[in-house]
Order: C-alpha cells, then structure tokens, then sequence
C-alpha cells in the first residue's frame, strides 16, 4: 500500500472516531454540539504534553488525553446541559472558542499559537486501525445496550423519558462525555499523525465538519456517520487535482443532500437493517 | 476619563455594525427557528455587488449601495427558494437547515474565492474617514458616525415596516406561530421570501460598511460570528434585543481591549455568550420558548 | 425505491460537477504546458523573451560557473555513495527524455491566506512556462502539481503524500505558512522529496525541536528570529525610537514568534516595549481599544509583526484616533493592496521585507506578470519568493544533473551565492536557512513602497 492511501486511511480513522462520538451525541442524544473540536485539541495537546514532556508512554497518554477531554467535558456538560436544542449547540460555539483561545494564550504549557512541534509519530496505520475498531465495537455495543436505548429515548421525547423513570439529565451529561473521550482520543491520534498541533487546526470549521460528517450520514445510525466520513473524506481527495473548485464542492454536496435527503445517507438505520431489508416479509 | 469615552465611543459604532448583522440573523431566527449560518455571505454578496458596481461601471454609491442591497436580497431569497424550502416542505428539524446553511456559507465563500479571487479589496473613498473630534473629548471618524446614523435609520424602517404594514403584521404573527399563521390565510411562502429579502438587504448593509471600514474579502462573513452571538445576547428573535446585544458586545470588547487585556477580549465574548445562555437562556428580550409537551 | 432514486441522483450531480469543474480548468490547463497552444502565447510572450536575457540567463548560467566550487563541498558532508544507486534508479524510467519534470506546488488557494496563494500559483506558472520556454532543465520540460491544502495541515499531509507518491514529484516548492511546513516535513524527510517554504520563517520549519537539521526541508526568506532582529535594530539604532508598542495576532504562529523575536533583541539594543497588545486575526478588524491604549502610552514607534489586511486597518485607524505621531514599522507582509485600505495613514510607514518592489532587477518581473495574468502583483512578497523558489529549484535540478530527489536535495543544500531575482542565496547547510539575506526596509511613500535602505545587523 502506498504512503498516501495510507495517510488518507489513518485520517478516515481518525476522523472516524471523532464522528462516533459526535454522532452518539447527536445522532442519538439529540444534543446538537457545534464545538466538539475543542475536546480533539485536549486530548491533542494533553497527549502532546505528556509524551514530550514527561516521557509518557504514547498509549498511555492518548488515553489520558480523552480522559481529560471527559473531565473537562463533565465540567461543562453539568451547567450546560440543562440548555435544550439550539441553546446549547450555540453555548457550545462559546465554550469550543474559549477552549481553544485559552490554549492559544496560555503561552507557557501550550506554547500558542506558534503550536506544539516534536510529537512522536506514534499514529501509524496499524496503531489507528486498532483504535478504531476497538472504539467501534465499544460504540456499537453501547448504541445496543440500555444506555443507548435511554439516549434514544431522551432524543425522541425528553419529557416521557423522564416521566417513564429515566435520570434524563445524567444520560445527557454521561453522552457527552462519552463523546467527549472519543474526540479526545481521535485528537490524540491526530497529534500522533502530524506531530505537530496547533490551536488553529481545532477551530469552529473542525467542529462543523464534524457535525457535518454526523448529519451527512444520518442522525441515528452509527454507520451512516462512518460512511458519512468515508464520504466526505474521500470527495475532498478525490477532487484534490481541481484546487480550488474543491471547498465549492464540498459545501455543494452538504446542501445537495440536506435537500434531496435530509434525513442523510443512511436515515436513522443501521447498516445491517439495511441490507436486511429486501428479506424481510412485507406486512 | 477621556480614554473610557474614546472606548466608548469606539464600542457603540463597532456595536451599530453588528446590529445591521443581528438584526437579520435575529429576524430569520423569528420566522423559522434556526440559527441561518450563511448570513454571512448575503454580506459578502452585498460588499462585492458594491465593490463591482463602483468599480466597473462607476455609479454613485447611492446607485450602488441599492444595487448591492436589492442584490443580496435576492441572493438571501435564491439561497432561501433553494436550499432551505425543499427542506422546510419535508420536515421540521431545524438541524438539516442549520448544516444546508452551513454548505451554503461554504460554496458561496467559494464562490468569490474563485470569481473574484482572495485579495484584499477596498471600496473606494465612497464614505467620508476624515477623523472628528468631539466636543474635545475624544475623537473618532466621520464614518463611524455615519455607520451609527446609517444603522438607526435603517433599523428605524424596519421597525416602521414590521408595526405600520400589513406584511410587517403578518411577519409579527408568523413570528409567534408560522403555522397558525398559514391557517390564517397568510401566504407563508411569500412571507418567507420577504423575510429573508429584508435580512439579506440588512446584512448588505452591514457588509458595505465593513468593506469600507476594513476590506472586502470572500472570508469576511466569518465576522458575522460576533452578530450572532450579539443577538443570542440580546435574545434570539427579538429584535431590539438584537439592537441591545450588539451594542452590549461591542462596548464589553472595547472596554476590555481597552483597559483589561487585549488577548482576552474574544474569551470575553465567548464567556458572555455561554453565562448568558446559562443565567437568562432566551436572552435579555428572548420569547420564552416553552417546549410543547 | 424513492430513496434509491435519490441517493443514484446524488450521486450523479456530484459526478456531473466534478466534470463540469473540470472542464472549467481546462483552458487553463494548457498553461501548464505552454508547448502545445505556443502560437497564441508565443507571439505575447517573444518580446518577452528579448528583455529577458536581461535577467533570466542569470539563474541558468550563473550556477554553472559556480557549480565546481559548489560540488566541491558536497563530497565532504553529503554521503555521495548513495548518489550512484540513485542514478540507475533514473535510467530504470528511460521514457524521461521528454517526459516532463514534476514539482510540486502546495499553494493556499481557498481559506484565509487565498489572497497570497492565489498569487504564488500564479507566479509559479509564470517561471515555469519561463524555464520551459528556454528549453526546461535536463532537455525536459517542469510540470508544475499544485493542490490546495484549504488552510489545514492534515489535508496539507495528505497533499504532499500525493505530490510525491502518486505524481511522483522531484521536489516540492509551498506552503506559505510554518505550521503547514512544520506538519509536513515529517513526511517529506521520511519520503525524501525537498520541501522549499516561500514565506514559512518559523525557525521549526528547517531544523527541529531538538536543533537538528531537517535534511529535506529548506526556506528561501529569512527567520522569525532573524526578522525580528532587524525590526528591533532598525527601530533602536536606525529611527532611534525607544518606546515602542507592539500590537500582534495571537491566533498566528508567525505573529506571535515576530513578537517574541522583536522583543528579546528590542530589549537587548536598550529600548523599551510600553504596550504589548494583542489582537485576533480573522475576526477582529477594529483595533481601536487597542490603539487608545497605545495613545496613553505614549510610545513613539508602532511594531507590526502581522499580515497585510489587519496591518493596514491598525494604521488607518490609528490616524482616525489622532495617532499623528507614531511611526508604523512592520515586517514582511506589506502588501500594495494596503494602500486601498489605509491610503494616507500608510505614509511614512517602515517595513522590513524580503524583497522591494522597485528593485530594478524585479521590474521584468513585474512587467511579465502583468502581460501573463493581466493583473497586478499585488502580494508581491509572496509572488517574488513563490516565482525565485521555482527558479532556486530548476537551477538545483540542472545542477543535480537528474530527477532523483536525494540529488536535487544535494544541489539544494549546496546552493551558493545562486542569484535569483531578489537576491543572492546561499544555503547554510547546518539550518537550511538562506545565510546573511539582507533585510530590505521600505519606506510607504507617494502611494507606493520604495527602496529605504538595506540592513544587516
């Protein structure tokens, strides 16, 4: 395999990851979030800081990076939560920025903007793989279990869920963190793939892109935000040789589906449904 | 003393700028519940209207200026026709809009990036800069004074059409309840169309005063941010609430540039933002939104 | 059914658009190889070609002359040994004769920098069909790769895997920005393609953070640190101003390190900074709090580490507050398309460039430039230094004698007293970075920068 289908394969990992968080957060929690980037850019610099810094091993230290972007998220999520639909997906514009101007102020740990040089690149194809697939299956058993069916529940009717027993507002709150670990990690990995990070790389358009990639391959199916990564990532490659018209594109094909299929690539199903589907009997 | 009504100052015209933005992010939030994040580009399509109109064919900025408004308001209404109502017919989560105004944001971006390129373009002296001074107190530019007349009267006539019209009645009714407007014989359509004519010409507005005071670029809608924000302050869907919240945000940046620090004053905003959220959610002048069990 | 039909329908508009976007390149595409369509441009092009023995032959000849006394150090510190495996390599693809050299050009071309990339492709074009014109290098014409990194450093990654595995460049000329650069040398030193930076003057960019040199990664402008040197010296010793406010990006790599130089040499030549203010770039376009503060400072020269449009707004502002005093000094992003911003605030203004936009050896430049893409260089910086790295580039390719990309870099880190258009290069082969550049200072007057004087701390 070359280099570059191997680069391209690393970042659809991580990017991938970073969408299954975002999608268990909105796909099935319902809570829009427009500021994810900013838990990539913790676990990134977390992670950074810990490898170059004080000789942690690079597994390790991934894992501590999404552990305080979970931290971190529990802080905000507590407070923040309470806000339903827009409000937070706008409060969460705020706190995305405010993380990500802190990092470029607080020149002495972080090093501004001028960014953080000299990680290990400890993200090879392999190391990648294998944290996806082990994070897949994890997301995937969690969207099956009881959890997953209590965010469900809080995303088509918060008020019932609650009603029916569910402890809503600690579903929402658990759903963000465990989102929150993901874009830690996916972060991490990103800082391991260039080894080299800085606060802009973590800005609003990264958070977008990341609901975008969500929304794209249907709200409510895990598979669908992974072909909607696939997708996305393999449009702005494959139209790498037209430059410019490349970015028009991009946007086009957002628009372009939201019109023909808002309700995205896969709908709320999953993969295997779907292909289950001619089979089954019709009623 | 002087140095805080020079600050001042400097607040209340970078304020009046955000509110021609917030005005209409505010008056589309009203009508159709979500956050229109390509209202950033009516802006840049109103700035390079302006800026070609003037370059290329030499008209007066008057002729120009309604050019690039009635220009962008179109543009606003295209990209509503387009994108927003086969969407808007289908279902009703404002999600799908909120990313087709996402991609709408980016392909028009794109679009003068690769029209008219990515240079820095400044309108030409069409407004009066010249420096005033102020009873001695401070000193400022004719144009932002201008800039602060030009949005009052502006959102003067807003005000006049939305109280005094039969379709300013009609954008206040749909406004508390877009369908049982509908039911009402209002054509929604139609009044869809209107209202993002207005908040296009608005945004042209803004755009032409921002091209002027600083350039013209294809990004320069990412400023629209700060708008948005101004009327998430201010409460989204009102529309003095938008007026206050600009002004607000732009006095709470200048102060804190001014006499906190400098590097702070984004985290500044930021933090408004999400301590407004959290302390009075629907802003200072918001409707209440009560979710409908 | 329905939604099967919709997706297919997807699908096919966005393979409609892909070819209707690429039929729209398509009459540029012949630019890159100007050989097929020559009768239309040639005849454009042939007065060009009489003014241009007056400065194109310099690159083409000069490394000639120069090229024992480069050779001679090569031996000592390049391991040449593994120059000859290289050469059979070459002659394992012997369809070259006419097969065209591949560089590749990572340019900005959409996003925040879009202005200065734009303008790099475009005078990247401009020498490439120049070269090609006279014959190329190695008898085969370059064909220039360029693709677009949308600001971001991943897909800057991804960009540069590209050039050299799929389009199989020899070297690689780009980005305009460090982070870019740094994000990628990685993988170009791991690759061993060449990676020249136009405008990436973070030190980081050519050596790493341990002080090692990056073997494949080189820069044709000065360093932050370098830069911000002559900026202090050229405050404290030639304006004698010792008071200085310094208002600087901090969402900017280059800003922020402009600042952190100045500071340190400013302090070191006895002046003092009496406000050290900061601002965002991109969003931020009023400066005024900023400005008053300056005002109540009192300082007596202004430092503008930053980008052209947020540089001329400061200024144009600043005179709007009454700042009549204050003289403006910056660093290399001054740019003509300040003037329609800042108009008369930018008179008197000082910056510390590359490259001077008069120098009597650019003007064919210039003139050429206009004539190919009937417009103004107006981010001349970044045009000059995107148009001399294609020049540096082709002159180590010749010198290298072959495509193989461990020889070129060879040629490249060798490189001494190369005269291009906006100056003579030599490579310090321990940094990558060009030695002892002269800092040109302009001065903003009449409209226009002009030529002040040149500096050398």
């Amino acid at each position: 395999m070359s280099g570059y289908t191997e680069g391209i394969l690393i970042l659809l990992c991580i990017n991938a990851i970073a969408a299954m968080g975002v999608s268990l957060l909105t796909g099935f929690t319902g809570i829009f979030s427009l500021g994810h980037a900013a838990y990539m850019a913790l676990g990134a610099y977390t992670t950074a800081i810990l490898t170059v810094q004080h000789g942690v091993h690079w597994l390790p230290a991934i894992l501590l990076g999404g552990v305080v972007a979970v931290a971190v998220a529990y802080f905000i999520g507590v407070p923040t939560l309470k806000l339903m639909g827009d409000y937070y997906a706008i409060a969460s514009i705020g706190l995305g920025e405010a993380i990500r101007l802190i990092l470029e102020n607080w020149q002495s740990v972080t090093r501004g903007a001028r960014g953080y040089p000299g990680i290990d690149p400890y993200t090879t194809l392999p190391v990648a793989l294998a944290f996806f697939v082990v994070l897949a299956v994890f997301m995937f058993n969690i969207i099956n279990s009881r959890f997953g069916r209590a965010c469900k529940a809080c995303r088509d009717d918060y008020i019932a869920s609650s009603l029916l027993g569910f402890h809503t507002a600690r579903i929402r709150v658990l759903s963000l963190m465990i989102s929150a670990f993901y874009c830690g990690v996916s972060g991490a990995l990103l800082g391991g793939f260039l080894s080299f990070i800085q606060p802009v790389m973590f800005d609003m358009l990264k958070s977008t892109e990341l609901t975008a990639v969500v929304v794209f391959g249907g709200l409510g199916s895990m598979s669908g935000s992974l072909l909607g990564t696939a997708v996305i990532t393999l449009v702005t490659e494959l139209f790498r040789p037209i430059s410019q018209y490349r970015m028009l594109i991009y946007g086009a094909v957002l628009v372009v589906i939201m019109v023909l299929r808002p309700e995205g690539i896969m709908g709320n199903r999953e993969f295997v449904s779907w292909v289950k589907a001619p089979f089954r009997r019709r009623a | 003393m002087a140095t805080l009504i020079q600050q001042v100052i400097n607040g209340l015209s970078l304020g009046s700028v955000y509110a021609l933005i917030a005005v209409g992010y505010s008056l589309v939030y009203s009508i159709l519940l979500f956050s229109n994040f390509a209202h950033g580009g009516f802006l840049v399509i109103g700035g390079y209207i302006c800026y070609g109109t003037l370059r290329t064919f030499g008209t007066g900025i008057w002729m120009s200026g309604a050019l690039a408004l009635a220009g962008a308001g179109l543009a606003a209404v295209l990209t509503e026709r387009l994108a927003y109502r086969p969407i808007r017919e289908r279902t009703n989560v404002t999600l799908y809009l909120l990313i087709a105004s996402m991609g709408m944001s980016i392909v028009i971006e794109n679009i003068f990036v690769i029209v008219a390129g990515g240079r820095f373009r400044a309108l030409p002296p069409v407004i009066p800069t010249a420096p005033v001074n102020l009873m001695g107190l401070a000193t400022t530019s004719a144009f932002d004074l201008l800039s602060l007349v030009s949005a009052v009267v502006f959102l003067g006539a807003l005000q006049l059409f939305l109280s005094k019209t039969r379709w300013g009645l009609a954008i206040r009714a749909a406004a508390y309840d877009l369908r049982t407007a509908g039911l009402m014989g209002v054509n929604v359509n139609l009044l869809i169309s209107i209202v993002f004519f207005v908040a296009g010409a608005l945004a042209a507005v803004g755009g032409i005063f921002l091209s002027v005071r600083y350039t013209l670029y294809p990004q320069l809608g990412a400023i629209t941010i700060k708008a948005f924000v101004a009327a998430v302050i201010g409460g989204l869907g009102s529309l003095p609430g938008a007026v206050v919240g600009s002004l607000i945000l732009g006095l709470a940046e200048m102060l804190t540039a001014g006499f906190i620090s400098s590097q702070m004053r984004d985290l500044v905003v930021f933090s408004m933002l999400v301590i407004t959220l959290l302390v009075k959610p629907t802003g200072l002048f918001g409707k209440s939104v009560s979710e409908k069990v | 059914m329905k939604r099967n039909m919709l997706i297919g329908l997807a699908v096919l508009v966005v393979i409609a658009g892909y070819f209707m976007m690429q039929q729209k390149p398509a009459p540029e595409a012949p630019k890159e190889t100007p050989k097929q369509e020559a009768p239309a441009p040639k005849p454009a092009e042939a007065p060009k070609a009489e003014e241009k023995p007056a400065e194109a032959p310099k690159p083409a000849e000069a490394p000639k002359a120069e090229e024992k006394p480069a050779d001679a150090p090569k031996p000592a510190e390049a391991p040449k040994p593994e120059e000859k495996p290289a050469e059979p390599a070459k002659t394992e693809e012997p369809k070259a004769d006419a097969a065209p050299v591949k560089v590749g050009y990572l340019a900005a071309l959409t996003g925040d920098w879009a202005a200065y990339g734009q303008t790099e492709e475009k005078t990247a074009r401009l020498a490439v069909e120049q070269i090609n014109a006279k014959g190329g290098v190695l008898g085969r014409p370059i064909e220039l790769v360029v693709y677009d990194f949308r600001t971001r450093a991943e897909d800057a990654v991804n960009a540069v895997r590209r050039m050299i595995e799929e389009d199989k460049v020899v070297a690689i000329i780009g980005a305009n920005g460090s982070g870019i650069n740094i994000a990628t040398a990685p993988v170009v030193n791991r690759l061993g393609v060449s990676q020249v930076g136009t405008v990436s003057t973070n030190p980081l960019v050519t050596v790493d953070e341990k002080g090692a040199v990056r073997p494949y990664s080189f820069r044709i402008c000065f360093t932050d640190p370098y830069q911000g040197k002559l900026i202090a010296f050229f405050a404290a010793k030639e304006l004698k101003k010792m008071n200085a406010a310094i208002l600087y990006d901090v969402g900017n790599d280059y800003s922020q390190g402009l600042r952190e130089f100045f500071m340190k040499s400013y302090g070191e030549y006895g002046g003092k900074v009496v406000a050290d203010l900061g601002f965002r770039g991109g969003q931020d376009v009023d400066f005024r709090a900023q400005l008053t503060e300056i005002r109540d400072k009192a300082a007596d020269v202004l430092v503008l580490p930053n980008m052209g449009k947020e540089m001329a707004l400061i200024m144009k502002q600043a005179r709007e507050l009454g700042l009549n005093e204050i003289v403006f000094v910056g660093g290399d992003g001054y740019g003509e398309f300040m003037w329609e911003i800042a108009g008369e605030a930018m008179e008197g203004s000082y910056w510390i460039n590359h490259v001077a936009p008069e120098d009597p050896a650019m003007q064919p430049f210039f003139a050429q430039y206009k004539e190919r893409w009937n417009d103004e260089c107006k981010e001349f910086v970044n045009g000059v230094l995107g148009y001399d790295s294609v020049y540096w580039v082709a002159d180590a390719i010749a010198r290298a004698g072959s495509d193989d990309p461990k020889a070129i870099r060879d040629a490249l880190e060798a490189t001494k007293d190369l005269k291009l258009h906006h100056a003579t290069i030599t490579m310090d082969p321990a940094t990558h970075n060009p030695v002892d550049k002269d800092g040109v200072v302009l001065i903003a007057k009449g409209g226009k920068g002009q030529f002040f004087t040149k500096i050398k701390p």
